[in-house]
């Protein structure tokens, strides 16, 4: 009865000093957000609004969406709407091969993720260049981010010394992380002034300016953009909120939830195309206008991707992000996934022990937790409910509906205390893999109060306060 | 059907249910001192904020700050330490190498040490490429949080803007904080 | 008043002194108390598994046994949360009902030992018995409140004051390596407080925590609140 996720897991929690470590580094960032929460009396106030906020942009979004079309074209970009990723695909291929782009240079986007996009035009013979440090290191390693916000939480100092090594011709065992992002900065420096264009991801497309807003630590999507003479944004439709006051409100939050800081280092308003340059703006759906119509999982729209969610996770932060089958691991990519498609991601709803937590550290106010509860409850008639959960599920309901057969057998449960070890703690039986089994009492409580054992608290008024 | 007009339809057919904008506006934090919170902040971040003295020479000051800098990029009046005038270069890679920006933001905010700054020279690439960034700003114009902010943006024209707070920082490689991944290694902010 | 207790299936089995010390706490506060015998469970484990519709009868169930109750109570914060929002009736985790329904603001006896609070989390996040630590919110604490009646006890909490210890039902059986790895840290988190004793408003938490513990043979006790509180009865 083990899932992909478990299996996956246990894989990560073998090699034990690594496990912790993430595990520890993980919950600093979660403490870092909680500094920075408990600094702002209003915090819950802002999550309030922030939630209110996107409810209402996202049911109106045919609205927001067709003005923040409408400015950004009178601002001078040129927008796009794509129906699904490869129609994103596409446009954005079209785009470069009018302007002739060998290279694009390419700023953090989970939609590109979302769309393949990098293998597609890879494929296609244009080069492409992540500049997000933690990005170009995994693309340099042909691996995927683990993380949304921290794509390469999952490796050492020593795993990227080596590989800057290899590719970018740094010390023989250097692994010193300002000595390596030094490297990164003069490797990436020559690409950003070598690129034919640039890309970049949307945190926020303003309906009221028609602007986009970019938010980065290491400020590569401004690098990104300064020099070649296109910028091409991908940008999901559900990123449209309707003007600055409402960006006010997630601007204050998107950093604190992230990384425990006050703000991003830049917060980018891109309205007009730099003088001479084009700018190209790509709207994406690729499923997200049918969960519009999911009442049950319509919040996870409201997402701004700020990562809060996986660095509470007790369960992410002690399985790492490869352990979920779909690219967004996590409270947040297990409901993603599952809307993506049941069939290939719901080996990770098992991945969720209910804790809650997720929901209250989630800045928007996603209900993650219920909307996890409530894929399980759909897995049976997807045909991807585990089978002995389901049987013990089944045996529990007979039991539990015939009172007579529970007491009786509450009656017999203290006999199992006696079975030989090798019966109840063996391979099969998963609880006894890490913990003893608990030892049933004597008697039951039922049996106790049959038997007269336990007084029956009576009217009467001997308390007094 | 196009694209858009099909995206379009399916959002009306899928919306079940509409949700108000909700009315209040929010209420921000408010700091006793904003000049003093902005200083504080501006640290955190790894950056810096400096109250220029009363008489005291900016140029003066600036050399002080950076005795190293050789390249000088400014187009501020006023500013005479400059070696390079930003709107006279013919593409943005010109201004590779230069070792100081000088700048002029428009509104600092208390809360979390940002500078908005509206794109006002030639090639905006000067706010991210030098070594090191100075801007200058009113210390009159913070304001205690970005909701404030925000609405003084509201009657400010700008192609492009950006909100800085701190320099440059990635925690990429085992989440230990490095300055300056790309931008400018060092961010002051000078309070005039 | 008149409650109805309910004995989850779990405490019924393995921990009936649990329900045995809440029935001297009744008495004592004079709260006529009634226990239906063809209680069986509530229904959570198979519907956090995903098989709600399994649980949907048992919660009819508990309805026809309980519902005419003006308080039903169980020790047990999980099945409270769970119950809540699904069943009629009134039902209380019992340290909530004595916190904010009876007001126990004395209690007899002594309890002479350093104790660690374990802050579950669907006490914590649903029934909010205590100020979640993802919230900016006034802190507080029923379960401190209630336990500080008590003489001579030492009251401490671990570090990362209320993160999951890891059981969560069948999640413990279907992510094993995860749930014990999050099981031992939140037993070495109690351990370093240099508690003698675990305890809190959900025996299952204690139950998987303690199974642990006597796995890897931990010198520590478990103890479910409601008998810290009923120690002087």
């Amino acid at each position: 009865m083990s899932s992909q996720h478990a299996k996956a897991a246990r894989r990560f929690l073998d090699n034990n000093e690594q496990a912790q470590w993430h595990n520890r580094t993980l919950w600093m960032v979660r403490e870092k957000r909680d500094r920075l929460a408990m600094q702002l009396p209003e915090w819950e106030e802002l999550r309030n609004l922030a939630s209110q906020i996107k409810m209402h942009s996202l049911s109106h979004l045919d609205y927001y969406l067709s003005r923040f079309a409408a400015r950004a074209e009178a601002n001078g970009a040129l927008v796009h709407w794509a129906k699904d990723a490869d129609e994103h695909n596409a446009i954005v291929l079209n785009i470069l091969n009018e302007h002739k782009v060998k290279k694009l240079v390419k700023s953090k986007s989970m939609l590109t993720e979302e769309c393949h996009l990098n293998p597609f035009l890879e494929a296609r013979g244009i080069e492409v260049v992540e500049s997000d440090l933690g990005e170009r290191i995994l693309q340099l390693m042909q691996a995927a981010p683990s993380h949304i916000v921290m794509p390469a939480i999952h490796l050492k100092r020593q795993e990227v010394g080596k590989l800057f090594e290899e590719k970018l011709h740094t010390e023989k065992d250097n692994s010193d992380p300002g000595y390596l992002t030094h490297a990164a900065r003069l490797h990436l420096r020559n690409e950003f002034l070598t690129a034919d264009a640039a890309m970049t991801g949307a945190n926020f497309g303003v309906a009221e300016t028609g602007e986009v807003v970019v938010c980065t630590n290491e400020g590569n999507a401004d690098m990104g953009t300064s020099f070649p003479p296109l910028h091409i944004v991908s940008m999901g439709i559900e990123k449209v909120i309707p003007d600055h006051q409402a960006l006010s409100v997630y601007t204050r939050l998107l950093a604190r939830s992230a990384t425990g800081q006050p703000a991003t280092t830049y917060t980018s308003h891109y309205r007009k195309p730099r003088p001479g340059s084009g700018m190209h703006i790509v709207l994406v759906d690729n499923g997200r206008s049918r969960t519009l119509g999911n009442e049950e999982h319509l919040q996870t729209l409201k997402c701004i991707r700020c990562g809060a969610c996986m660095n509470t996770c007790p369960v992410y932060r002690r399985s790492g992000g490869y352990a979920y089958t779909y690219f967004i691991p996590g409270p947040i990519g297990i409901n993603l996934g599952m809307l993506r498609s049941p069939d290939r991601y719901s080996g990770n709803v098992a991945a969720c022990s209910l804790c809650y937590s997720c929901n209250l550290v989630c800045p928007v106010r996603i209900d993650l937790a219920d909307q996890i509860y409530r894929w399980r409850q759909q897995l049976d008639s997807l045909g991807k409910a585990d089978r002995v959960k389901k049987i013990v599920s089944a045996g529990m309901n007979y039991l539990f509906m015939r009172p007579s057969v529970y007491n009786q057998g509450l009656r017999l449960a203290p006999s199992v205390n006696h079975l030989p070890r090798f019966m109840i703690y063996n391979p099969l039986n998963a609880w006894g893999i890490g913990r003893e089994f608990p030892v049933f009492a004597k008697e039951s409580f039922t049996r106790m109060w049959e038997k007269g054992k336990v007084k029956k608290p009576q009217n009467k008024d001997a308390y007094e306060q | 059907m196009s694209s858009k007009d099909e995206i379009l339809a399916n959002i009306r057919q899928h919306i079940r249910q509409t949700y108000d904008l909700p009315g209040i506006r929010p209420r921000g934090i408010c700091y006793p001192d904003k000049i003093a919170q902005f200083i504080e902040v501006s640290r955190s971040v790894g950056g810096e904020a400096i109250l220029l003295q009363e008489g005291e020479d900016i140029n003066q000051r600036i050399r002080t700050l950076y005795p190293e800098a050789r390249t000088i990029a400014s187009n501020l009046p006023g500013i005479s330490v400059q070696t390079l005038n930003p709107d006279e270069v013919e593409t943005p890679a010109q201004l590779n190498g230069t070792d100081l920006g000088i700048v002029r933001g428009e509104i600092g905010v208390a809360e979390n040490g940002c500078v908005w700054i509206p794109q006002n020279v030639k090639e905006k690439a000067l706010y991210f490429i030098p070594e090191y960034l100075l801007i200058l700003l009113d210390k009159t114009k913070i304001v205690n949080n970005m909701h404030e902010a925000y609405a003084q943006l509201q009657t400010c024209a700008y192609d492009f803007g950006v909100f800085l707070s701190g320099p440059s920082k990635t925690a990429d490689i085992e989440q230990a904080l490095v300055v300056g991944a790309h931008g400018a290694k060092g961010l002051r902010v000078i309070l005039v | 008043m008149k409650v109805g207790l309910f004995i989850p299936c779990y405490i019924n089995a393995v921990y009936p002194e649990v329900g045995v010390a809440i029935c001297k706490l009744l008495d004592y506060l004079g709260i006529e108390t009634d226990y239906p015998l063809r209680q069986t469970c509530c229904g959570q484990p198979m519907a956090n598994a995903g098989f709600e519709a399994q649980a949907i009868p048992l919660i009819k169930h508990f309805e026809t046994l309980f519902g005419a109750y003006e308080y039903v109570l169980t020790p047990s914060a999980s099945c409270a949360a769970f119950i809540k929002c699904r069943a009629s009736g009134n039902i209380y985790e019992a340290c909530e009902f004595l916190h904010d329904v009876v007001k126990v603001n004395k209690l007899p006896g002594s309890f002479p030992h350093k104790v660690s609070i374990h802050n579950s989390c669907h006490g914590v996040r649903e029934l909010h018995l205590s100020s979640a630590s993802e919230l900016n919110i006034p802190p507080y604490s029923k379960i401190k409140n209630l336990l500080s009646l008590i003489d001579g006890i030492e009251i401490s909490e671990p570090e990362k004051v209320d993160e999951c210890c890891g059981f969560g039902g069948m999640f413990s059986i279907e992510e094993p390596a995860v749930s014990v790895c999050m099981g031992k840290d939140k037993l070495a988190a109690h351990l370093a407080t240099g508690a003698g004793y675990i305890t809190g408003a959900d025996s299952s938490c204690l139950m998987h925590m303690q199974g642990i513990a006597r796995r890897e043979k931990l010198p520590v006790k478990f103890i479910h609140l409601i008998q810290i509180l009923a120690a002087g009865l």
